[in-house]
């Protein structure tokens, strides 16, 4: 039967045989996210670039908790620093309301990359910490951050405009503002406002930093941080500098918040010290964890997840059983109530049933199906470690990881 | 295998033809129509409803005075509805909750601003302060639940009746008098850190430096629940009269430990460090000996048509809720919104830009505020009379008026230094 | 001098409402090898327990079913987190306790909304005087209560049975089990003791001049945390000098916030942290966390 299908359609699949299902169906995926600006309204533009957000901020912490094993719950900071860097770096000095605002005045895509980098900055001043305190130490140490973080923003009004935040000046990249510019932009007789022009910014950033993920845990890096997490000393052993590489994988993953921060200040278009809290780095680590530890795929789906389901549940609420619509004089369960009970609830489940998060329950049948093969064993460590139960991701690197990456 | 292989490649045509159909209905602005009565319309105007926004917190940490806002604005505008609408429509609320999180009111700014003539109600400094700009673009006339003086200037953003700064200035002016200070004395200046804080602050010190008293200012964040240490500075400093912008929490501990510790002087905080429920707290002695309420609305418990109708509709309509200060907010907001577009209906203009204009155009409106109201400027708050209340148990709202509205002689000149 | 007198006692008493959530802490810790994120969530339910009941039980009972209560939902995390694997790295157990956290918390401030609840303590707002610092009668029992309770847990802990199993198990699990320790009764008793320290840590927050539970509550874990860890995760010792440490430092950075004005408003809630930072930059493991010896 399928031989006929084959035949049928030749010139397709012999294509289609030359790039494989799972890439295929990658690329029609892609394509598909082409598509949201012609047909989605605003709302749910704007929630898709939150989404994006979360999505890159959230491949970068799963690079530190995931495969580092190091906990972070001062990602919040290096978001914060990416929004106001980019603000600061490309807005001009100028006077708002009653406060004086000062600013450097670059070309956007420039600041938008000296953000990325002084977020980078910021990470690696960290280091004295990332790099010798391990684990649970690490995780408290770094809430520090976050308080650290708000006193400056409310402190440093100059730079931050204080509790009120400032504007954020429009993206522009070769003379193509990615505002609401009134240059009757269009395409396909649909009318490019900000929102519109920004989703592909933001798919050009979460591919970029999907891929390069990948690239940093397919390599070395990735394979030394997995043994660092697993058996210190016998990473060390091997010949890796566990401070080092702590560090460093801090430094790169506060790089990730930052890029994340920047087109979050993009999105919102205004920056506030209210994003920037503890709620938002603890948001981070539930979807790095629901979505599955160690696995850029696993991150960016929990991050849509937990991103997307509150709107989800807010915008359908009328037609949910149990949870009523805000301002409804009924009794019920309102939907963001309900949104943080399930997310809540997801995170323990995932981790209680399905430690490797959604991908790896994608990744069972589903992709055992796609390939015809059966699922491999769980291969050996090939580190000695003192772990009682060392796990397959990180260990091996490569191998178990292209498993999880579409 | 190979079916497989087909069904991936299928998916991929569909999708590229998705793209690149762009049979898309998403259209453009709706543009500005003319209605068969003549009526200029814009964005939320259907022939039969006129759709408002609602954006407030019902689920965070302050959604027992969301909820009590916004029944008091359903509730006004139900009678409305019931007497036949404005202009022949009806007023339907399209109402999101953003449960004080910043980037969900930005999400569902987002979704309703295309569906909705005005905000009719926008709650929560962060989120208004993140929406500025959307709501300057968009051209959408607000009316904002809450009185931070540092948002006034937005021309489409109105705040209703005094701010915290003006209260400051009013209320130390009520307190020289009341609790006989002279110049040099000594006054404790406690407030939390942020919006609401610091905006009564710049009055209270402003006020201070006019009656020739010193502050000694203590700042607490807005989790603290003890405010021992402050109390304990205050005292070695020798205050006469303590001035108070704080949460709720932080008045019971701050009147009840300076009474404990033999510190009995008058204080003087602003409305949102106040609800009626902390006469249930050990506290509740001190507090109705020594608290005084600098507030922008009337005591609940005066005895005046207007603030009797409202305590006695809201009874009636939901019983097990009690009437407070944000119903008043609430309920004045309705109907600063129904006189609005009352004025934009006569001047047969319903677009964003009328509505925006018919708002200005209302320069002595009382109804819902008590006294009459001037916003005609958006720079400028629309009153500079503050009430001053005093905590008292069993009445509605848990406080008896001590002093009707007025204005301090310093106000002017304070208006007039903060008016840029 | 008076000032200073007094600034340093209200260090003393908020030092000793840490000491009780910190001690928390580090027994999870001690057990499960997790920082416990829910323990802010446990410390409220608490609260709203005794604020629920202390009308039909009376204080005294109230605190009882309240601790008893909080004790078990702390097994019952306990429990979820003995479930978990631990595979994808030692963060995974404590990214746990936030899940949980998230559910209680959800739950809790939907029941409380915006109430201020009293939880009907028996010290109202009365106060006492001692050699010219003021202090309120509830803040002067919870600086015993501490005292108390935690002489109590230290004893057990070095003289008791209990505390030589427990002292075993945590230096080195194997051996103690091949010793006859049952671990998973060790670990439970733990997680129960932390619970029910952290109900008698929200009666004594609530009382006078605190102004009773309301939703946030809770957040007092937050300034615990750096206690727990600046002393040394999983030491006792650390953890009270820990708390009191950022008891002090808290009180100092608010009583003389005056001069402090230059570092910007709003200090003593960086303060804790600060000074977290400052002893993990010297000491890593804290002021008293033994050096973790590796073996491979």
């Amino acid at each position: 039967m399928s031989d006929r299908s084959a035949k049928a359609h030749t010139s397709v699949t012999d294509r289609v045989r030359a790039l494989g299902p799972r890439r295929i169906a990658a690329l029609a995926g892609c394509l598909l996210l082409l598509a949201p600006p012609l047909y989605l309204s605003s709302f749910w533009l704007q929630t898709g670039l939150f989404a994006m957000v979360a999505v890159i901020a959230a491949i970068g912490l799963n690079l530190l908790v995931g495969t580092a094993g190091q906990l972070s719950l001062g990602h919040a900071f290096f978001l914060a620093v990416g929004a106001y860097g980019y603000t600061w770096l490309a807005d001009d000095t100028h006077r708002s309301g009653t406060a004086d605002l000062s600013g450097l005045g670059l070309p956007p895509l420039l600041a938008f990359v000296a953000a990325v980098l002084l977020a980078g900055v910021a990470g690696a001043a960290f280091s004295p910490l990332s790099g010798r305190l391990r684990g649970m130490y690490l995780g408290v140490a770094t809430l520090a951050l976050i308080f650290f973080g708000h006193h400056a923003m409310l402190n440093a009004e100059s730079y931050t405009g204080g509790f009120n935040g400032r504007t954020v000046p429009e993206m522009e990249i070769l003379g193509l503002s990615l505002g609401d510019a009134d240059d009757g932009l269009a395409v396909l007789g649909v009318p490019f406002g900000g929102l519109e022009r920004l989703w592909y910014f933001g798919l050009v950033l979460v591919a970029v930093a999907a891929l390069a993920a990948r690239n940093l845990l397919k390599g070395r890096p990735g394979r030394a941080l997995g043994a660092l997490r697993d058996s210190e000393v016998a990473a060390a052993v091997m010949g890796v500098p566990a401070a080092r590489y702590r560090a460093a994988a801090f430094t790169v993953s506060s790089m990730y918040a930052g890029a994340a921060g920047a087109l979050l200040a993009l999105a919102a278009q205004r920056v506030v010290p209210d994003y920037f809290s503890l709620l938002l780095s603890m948001d981070m680590l539930a979807m790095i964890v629901i979505g599955g530890l160690g696995s850029v795929a696993g991150a960016a789906a929990g991050a849509v997840f937990v991103s997307v389901l509150p709107q989800l549940l807010a915008h359908y609420s009328d037609a949910l059983p149990l949870v009523v619509s805000a301002g409804s004089a009924e009794p019920g369960l309102g939907s963001a109530d309900a949104a943080r009970f399930l997310y809540g609830a997801a995170l323990v489940l995932t981790l209680v049933f399905a430690p490797g998060g959604l991908v790896s329950l994608r990744g069972g049948r589903a992709a055992r199906a796609l390939r015809g093969l059966p699922r491999p064993r769980r291969p050996a460590p090939t580190l000695p470690s003192t772990s009682p139960q060392p796990s397959a991701g990180a260990t091996t690197g490569g191998d178990t990881l292209k498993e999880h990456t579409p | 295998m190979n079916r497989r292989k087909f069904l991936a490649a299928a998916a991929a045509a569909t999708s590229l033809a998705v793209v690149l159909a762009g049979c898309s209905t998403k259209g453009g602005e709706s543009a500005a129509t003319t209605d068969k009565s003549g009526i200029k319309t814009g964005p939320g105007i259907t022939k039969d409803k006129i759709s408002v926004g609602v954006l407030t917190d019902l689920s965070g940490p302050v959604a027992p005075l969301g909820k009590s806002a916004l029944q008091a604005e359903q509730l006004y505008l139900k009678q409305v509805n019931v007497a036949g609408g404005v202009c022949g429509r009806t007023i339907e609320l399209v109402v999101r909750d953003h449960g004080l999180d910043v980037q969900k009111a930005v999400a569902a700014y987002a979704e309703i601003e295309p569906q909705i003539a005005a905000l009719g109600q926008l709650s929560g400094s962060a989120q208004t302060a993140a929406l500025l700009d959307g709501i300057e673009k968009d051209k959408l006339q607000s009316i904002q639940i809450g009185a931070s003086g540092t948002v006034l200037g937005k021309p489409h953003l109105r705040l209703m009746a005094s701010t915290y700064d003006i209260d400051m200035v009013n209320g130390v002016g009520f307190l020289v008098k009341a609790a006989k200070l002279k110049k040099g004395d000594k006054v404790g200046h406690v407030y939390v850190e942020g919006e609401y804080g610091g905006n009564a602050a710049e009055g209270a010190e402003f006020a201070a430096k006019k009656a020739g008293l010193t502050l000694v200012a203590q700042t607490v964040k807005p989790t603290d629940k003890d405010l021992t240490a402050q109390v304990t500075a205050l005292r070695a400093a020798g205050v006469k009269a303590i001035v108070f912008s704080g949460v709720p929490a932080q008045t019971a501990s701050l009147v009840g430990v300076a009474a404990a510790t033999g510190l009995k002087v008058p204080v003087l905080a602003s409305a949102p460090a106040y609800v009626p429920q902390l006469l249930a707290t050990p506290a509740k002695p001190a507090l109705e000996k020594m608290l005084y309420v600098a507030s922008p609305w009337p005591a609940l418990s005066v005895d005046t048509p207007s603030v009797k109708k409202l305590v006695d509709d809201y009874t009636k309509a939901y019983p097990k809720d009690p009437v407070n200060q944000a119903a008043q907010a609430g309920n004045a907001a309705g109907s600063l919104l129904v006189g609005t577009l009352k004025a934009a209906c006569e001047a047969k203009d319903l677009s964003r830009d009328g509505i925006s204009k018919a708002l200005r155009s209302l320069t002595a409106y009382a109804e819902g505020f008590h006294e009459p109201q001037n916003f005609s400027d958006p720079a400028k708050a629309s009153s500079t009379k503050t009430y001053i209340a005093q905590p008292a148990a069993g009445v509605p709202g848990g406080m008896k008026q001590i002093q009707d509205a007025t204005e301090d002689p310093w106000l002017a000149e304070y208006l007039a230094a903060h008016g840029g | 001098m008076n000032t200073l007198a007094q600034t340093l006692f209200n260090g003393m008493a908020l030092g000793s409402v840490y000491a009780l959530v910190a001690l928390g802490f580090c027994l999870v810790f001690k057990a499960s090898g997790a920082v416990n994120f829910a323990h802010g969530s446990l410390l409220l339910l608490g609260g709203y327990l005794v604020a629920v009941l202390h009308e039909p039980l009376g204080f005294a009972g109230a605190l009882a079913v309240a601790a008893a209560g909080t004790a078990a939902a702390a097994a019952v995390e306990a429990l979820v987190l003995r479930r978990v694997a631990r595979a994808n790295g030692p963060a995974v157990p404590t990214i746990l306790t936030i899940g949980v956290d998230i559910l209680l918390l959800t739950e809790l401030a939907r029941r409380i909304g915006g109430d201020v609840l009293g939880t009907g303590d028996p010290w109202g707002a009365e106060v006492l005087t001692i050699g010219g610092v003021t202090v309120a009668q509830a803040r002067f029992y919870s600086l015993l209560a501490a005292a108390l309770l935690v002489g109590a847990f230290l004893a057990a802990f070095r003289w008791t049975g209990w505390g030589l199993s427990m002292r075993a198990y945590s230096s080195d699990a194997e051996a103690a089990a091949l010793m006859g320790v049952r671990g998973d009764r060790l670990r439970m008793s733990a997680w129960l003791l932390a619970g029910a320290l952290a109900a008698v840590a929200a009666v004594f927050l609530a009382a006078f001049p605190g102004t009773g539970i309301d939703r946030t509550t809770g957040q007092i874990a937050l300034a615990a945390f750096p206690a727990a860890v600046l002393g040394g995760l999983g030491s006792v010792g650390g953890a009270l000098l820990g708390s009191v440490v950022v008891g002090m430092a808290e009180a100092l950075a608010t009583g003389y916030q005056q001069q402090l004005s230059g570092l910007g408003s709003g200090l003593a809630e960086v303060v804790p942290y600060a000074v977290m930072v400052l002893i993990l930059i010297v000491r890593p493991q804290g002021l008293l966390g033994a050096k973790e010896s590796t073996r491979v």
